[in-house]
């Protein structure tokens, strides 16, 4: 017999089981193809970024792109991928508990013996489980890339890049719990979790940018998610990060508790 | 556990909008099947959304199979098998899939479940999304019957059935009953409620406005008759019985408004030469009308 909260999580991955592809591949595919053209454009690239100015470079993870870690992230790793992985955590928490109460699903689910706050919980540990699938396909998609083109991405440093956006994705997807203890309208969840994904972004970008205004960035999660694909993980910020997503999850379990389940 | 399955003590939902229950207090005893009837927006599927602790109540309290509806409702909900209203599951899901997640938290079998779709036949392997409104609907009667509860609330349980399928409806709610389970429906379909429920709750205006047996029901409603006649001539007499009301005359025919004793209305009607004779029951709506009046003011 599975526990109620493995059935919950295990619903929510036959559901969305389309959802890595869905995700992964494009996200894969646009890595390959980074990891790949790298050793034809390196020349290139390397003399119109040394005319870049400096601040703009550290603004933007750009460094002197003298190897294919710091071409991809500076391509995909420093922008894309957190902003759309963190979006799609969003969407699976949004799936469980506000989409489910627009589909009629919740009001069905909550039906039988189980507690709200075990169905947030199954909804963030599924959405959880749902960001490491795609990371990982991502991943493997650009090792090939790196395979096909010969050029020589680092299985460790890439593994490392991409493990890094895991805890940013799950603090979109605790977000995405406390948006939906607040609304169950999954525009408005999804909305708030990427507008605020954004937010911390240009925070964190316009306290690199401007000394005066560094303090900023302590409000933003980018500045914890840092650069692992050149530097390695941080720990402190990996668990950090994940420590910081299950606060807002246990947060948005409450909230869930004492609302009303109508729209 | 006392004997009622529902107790209600002043229990409100209220709305900024205005709409939800107002001081609602009705005890459904163990075993009854209890029709819970009005219109649109009356306030029913919120006094149903209460009792399962979807919607917190305003004030007042409730009790489901003698446990608290708040502080117990996980209890509860072990025991109590649930349709929504308008029910879905998800466009993609199968009503297996629906089912197998149901059966898991519920820690029930599936042999009742596929007894019933066989029964209603339904086809659980279809994801919801292809089905008819009907069929989707034969799915959620099975998600709440499937593992016997002890109480079963409906919220408009038929809607979209064939008539065929709402006699195997009507069928199940009897087999509830024998079994010893409580039904707790809201329907319009009075037929329906006719035909299977033991009492009727009216709620109007977010109010329960009467708490009355079936029959004591249909029997003050007013029929709409229309007759027509030979000879119009010499109808006066009608319009004095006991019951009958609104009556209009239009060229050789008669239509009026009838509620009570139908005899001495017959006994009158049959001393003139009856070309035509039809007596339509009365919906719900107008045995609102009739009983309640617009201002919805009970007896």
């Amino acid at each position: 017999m599975r526990s109620p909260l493995a059935s919950l999580v295990e619903f929510h991955l036959r559901e969305r089981r389309r959802s890595p592809l869905a995700w992964g591949l494009p996200l894969g595919l646009m890595s390959a193809f980074i990891v790949a053209i790298y050793p034809s454009v390196q020349g290139a690239l390397t003399e119109v970024v040394e005319k870049y100015p400096e601040g703009l470079k550290q603004a933007f993870g750009i460094g002197e792109l003298s190897n294919v870690e710091q071409y991809l992230h500076g391509e995909m790793l420093s922008l894309i991928v957190p902003l759309a992985v963190g979006y799609l955590a969003a969407r699976a928490v949004a799936s469980d508990l506000s989409g489910a109460a627009e589909s009629g699903r919740l009001e069905v689910v909550l039906s039988a013996p189980v507690r709200r706050s075990l169905v947030c919980l199954g909804a963030f540990l599924a959405a959880a489980v749902e960001i490491a699938a795609v990371l990982l396909l991502t991943l493997v998609l650009s090792l090939l890339g790196s395979v096909a083109a010969g050029s020589g991405l680092g299985v460790g440093h890439a593994l490392a890049g991409f493990a890094a956006v895991w805890p940013l994705a799950l603090v979109g997807a605790g977000l995405a719990v406390v948006v939906c203890g607040l609304s169950l309208k999954t525009s408005v969840v999804t909305g708030v979790v990427a507008g605020s994904l954004v937010a911390m972004y240009v925070l964190d970008l316009i306290g690199k940018l401007d000394e005066g205004l560094d303090a900023l960035r302590y409000a933003s999660i980018f500045k914890y998610y840092g650069n692992a694909i050149e530097t390695g993980i941080d720990p402190v910020a990996f668990v950090g990060l994940s420590a910081f997503a299950v606060i807002l999850a246990i947060v948005g379990m409450a909230l869930f508790e004492r609302r009303d389940l109508s729209l | 556990m006392s004997g009622a399955a529902i107790e209600t003590d002043r229990l409100s939902k209220l709305y900024p909008g205005g709409h939800g229950i107002a001081e609602l207090t009705m005890e459904v005893p163990t075993g009854e099947v209890f029709g819970f009837l009005g219109p649109n927006g009356a306030g029913k599927t919120t006094t149903i959304r209460a009792l399962l602790d979807l919607v917190h109540p305003t004030s007042g309290s409730a009790r489901l199979l003698g446990l608290d509806s708040r502080r117990d409702s996980v209890a509860i909900r072990r025991l109590v098998g649930n349709l929504p209203g308008d029910f879905g599951f998800g466009r993609e899901t199968t009503g297996r899939a629906a089912l197998g997640l149901l059966a898991r938290l519920r820690d029930a079998g599936t042999d009742r479940a596929e007894e019933l779709a066989h029964r209603f036949r339904a086809d659980l392997d279809r994801p919801l999304g292809e089905l008819s409104r009907g069929n989707r609907q034969k799915i959620g009667l099975i998600l709440a019957a499937f593992h016997r509860p002890d109480l079963l609330i409906l919220d408009e349980p038929t809607g979209g059935l064939d008539p065929m399928m709402q006699e195997e409806f009507l069928a199940l709610v009897a087999e509830e009953r024998e079994r010893g389970a409580t039904v707790f429906l809201s329907s319009h379909e009075l037929d329906e409620v006719e035909r299977i429920c033991d009492r009727v709750g009216i709620v109007r205006d977010a109010r329960l406005v009467a708490v009355e047996r079936v029959p004591d029901l249909l029997g003050r409603a007013r029929r709409k008759v229309s007759v027509r006649f030979t000879d119009p001539a010499g109808l006066d007499e009608l319009e004095r019985i006991d019951g009958v009301s609104d009556v209009a005359r239009d060229d050789g025919a008669v239509s009026f408004r009838f509620a009570g004793d139908l005899d001495p209305v017959v006994k009158s009607l049959a001393a003139h030469h009856v070309t035509d004779l039809e007596i339509s029951r009365p919906t719900l709506e107008e045995v609102f009308l009739g009983y309640y009046g617009d201002a919805g003011e009970g007896r």
